[in-house]
């Protein structure tokens, strides 16, 4: 007779940096069903932020939501409030705005694909990984001030400037970056190991991954042309010429790789958004109270993160609602689950770069 | 002689409870090869029963506080608790949010915080530093005798090994 073992994972694990509790129903290893707890880190961000705050301080609120995608948080928010009180933004704080963008989805995907190789037991890749990191962490700081959390945008611009020193800095980073990501894409394709764990581990099919709405790196390494940055043109995505990275596969390695070679467009676009840097104001003037509804959704590095405002002439706002990349993504994440072994679990966790503060705020 | 094991390389336990991963991925920097905070023997473990630092960081929110005091009494003594980041001191931005508690130390006792919004990898591994000195301190504490009932101490069994070594032979005649 079969039996089902049921074993829990979380919500303090050592294999997870998240707190998050799973529990899966195992038949011999096997996963047959899979229950996920993400409400460990509720902080309730949304009800503060309209109650306690203001509209003007907000973004350092939210973006306190994520210190991985910060910049992605409280960009959403501000590019949202600006609808409602009409402000024009000049188009060098929106340059800026996508360099630091970019810089974040650069040092996420590495800490991503730091901590697969650690869960797939390469120590050494992942001190490798965290030591290329600081070179675009050293970057960030050099730009804004803080490693993260650096509180970049605010309503109608942004806070710092980057000069011609600044800007030579940060093309001499990345071409001190640019050899080891090579080197780091020919470790993750060609590397027996990770090549051999991650080949067809943890895969979804297009149609699943369209079914359940999956999200950013998970979507395109399932072959679905999903990206906000194609869709949207509040940020100049277009002038600094973005492609979609889209993989076949599905598998773990199919993510890793997307990661990479996104890392690279990211790369570029930093360079062509120094390059072509215009000239303008850095703050506009914001002037009245946010009225009226809108919505905003932006790329972040796990995927779209959607933003709804409604202000009604007032100092606070009356709603908001954030609507995260891993929130959406949980339904094809119980759905790649099932049928995995329960020994790659840490693995396919850790290549689903899940944030649990994003989804339970 | 675990005692001075203990001092030359204490295991940390690194718990979130509804941090905003800032000051977490900033732990996981120190691990990393710049930081590099095992230089000091300071190894990362997941299981608390081994583990001579708790490292928390974020408000304590509703949800995770009954985990967090569960983990801490599962440590072993002697044990510090490092409070990293300023919401986990004081709670921070999230200072009276609904579903916060405003800092960890309406549940445990703090020997160290580290504050900063995100604390930065240098200050964390200052602040695990002066965690170790506390933690020396308590080890002392532990092996002296403990006067907790006043006189009462000799008929009672809160004696130190050394204690009672001394007195076993005296017990026999
Ligand atoms: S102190 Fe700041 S960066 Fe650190 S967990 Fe709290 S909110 Fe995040």
């Amino acid at each position: 007779m079969k039996q089902s073992i049921s074993i829990p994972l979380g919500s303090q694990h050592i294999a997870l940096l998240e707190p998050v509790r799973f529990r899966f129903e195992t038949h011999n290893e096997t996963i047959v069903g899979v229950e996920a707890d993400v409400g460990y880190v509720h902080r309730g961000v949304e009800r503060a932020c309209t109650s306690r705050f203001e509209f003007k301080q907000i973004p350092a609120v939210v973006a306190r939501v994520c210190g991985l995608c910060a910049i992605t948080h409280s960009l959403s928010y501000t590019l949202a409030v600006e609808q409602l009180v009409s402000t024009e933004v000049s188009r060098r704080a929106q340059y800026l705005r996508t360099l630091m963008v970019e810089l974040d989805r650069l040092h996420s995907h590495l800490l991503c694909l730091a901590h697969t190789a650690e869960n797939a037991g390469y120590e050494a890749l992942f001190m490798q990984i965290m030591g290329d990191r600081e070179l675009i962490m050293e970057l960030q700081e050099r730009i804004t001030g803080n490693r993260v959390q650096f509180d970049f945008v605010c309503i109608g611009g942004v806070h710092r400037d980057v000069d011609a020193a600044c800007a030579k800095a940060i093309l001499d980073g990345l071409a001190t970056f640019e050899p080891k990501l090579e080197a780091l894409e020919e470790l993750f394709e060609t590397n027996w190991t990770l090549s051999l764990k991650y080949k067809g581990i943890g895969a979804i099919s297009k149609e699943d991954a369209a079914i359940f709405n999956a999200l950013g790196p998970l979507a395109r390494a399932a072959g679905l042309r999903t990206d906000v940055r194609a869709e949207q043109s509040v940020l100049p995505y277009q002038e600094v010429g973005f492609e979609m990275v889209v993989e076949e596969g599905g598998d773990i390695y199919a993510r890793n790789r997307v990661r990479l070679r996104e890392m690279r467009q990211s790369m570029a676009m930093v360079r062509n958004i120094l390059e072509g840097l215009p000239e303008g104001e850095l703050q506009a003037k914001v002037k009245g109270k946010p009225e009226g509804e809108s919505i905003m959704r932006l790329e972040a590095p796990r995927g779209e993160l959607f933003y709804y405002l409604r202000g009604n002439k007032t100092a606070t706002l009356e709603r908001m609602r954030i609507k995260t990349p891993t929130f959406s993504g949980i339904p094809a994440m119980v759905k790649i689950f099932k049928g995995q072994e329960y020994g790659d679990v840490p693995a396919i966790l850790a290549s689903f770069d899940p944030c649990m503060s994003c989804t339970a705020k | 002689m675990f005692k001075s094991y203990r001092k030359k390389s204490p295991w940390i336990l690194h718990y979130n409870a509804g941090s905003c991963n800032g000051c977490d991925i900033e732990i996981l920097a120190c691990l990393g090869p710049k930081y590099d905070i095992e230089r000091f023997g300071i190894l990362n473990s997941g299981n608390p029963k081994q583990s001579d630092i708790l490292l928390v960081t974020g408000p304590v929110t509703y949800r995770s506080r009954e985990r967090l005091v569960e983990l801490y009494a599962q440590m072993a003594e002697p044990k510090v608790v490092v409070a990293v980041g300023a919401c986990t001191c004081t709670g921070g931005v999230f200072r009276g949010m609904c579903n916060v508690e405003g800092g960890v130390d309406r549940y445990l006792p703090v020997d160290v915080y580290v504050p900063g919004c995100a604390a930065s990898p240098e200050q964390i591994i200052d602040g695990v530093i002066q965690g170790l000195a506390a933690l020396e301190a308590k080890t002392k504490a532990i092996e002296e005798p403990k006067r907790l009932f006043g006189g009462l101490h000799e008929t009672l069994f809160f004696t130190s090994r050394r204690h009672m070594r001394q007195r076993l032979p005296h017990a026999e005649d």
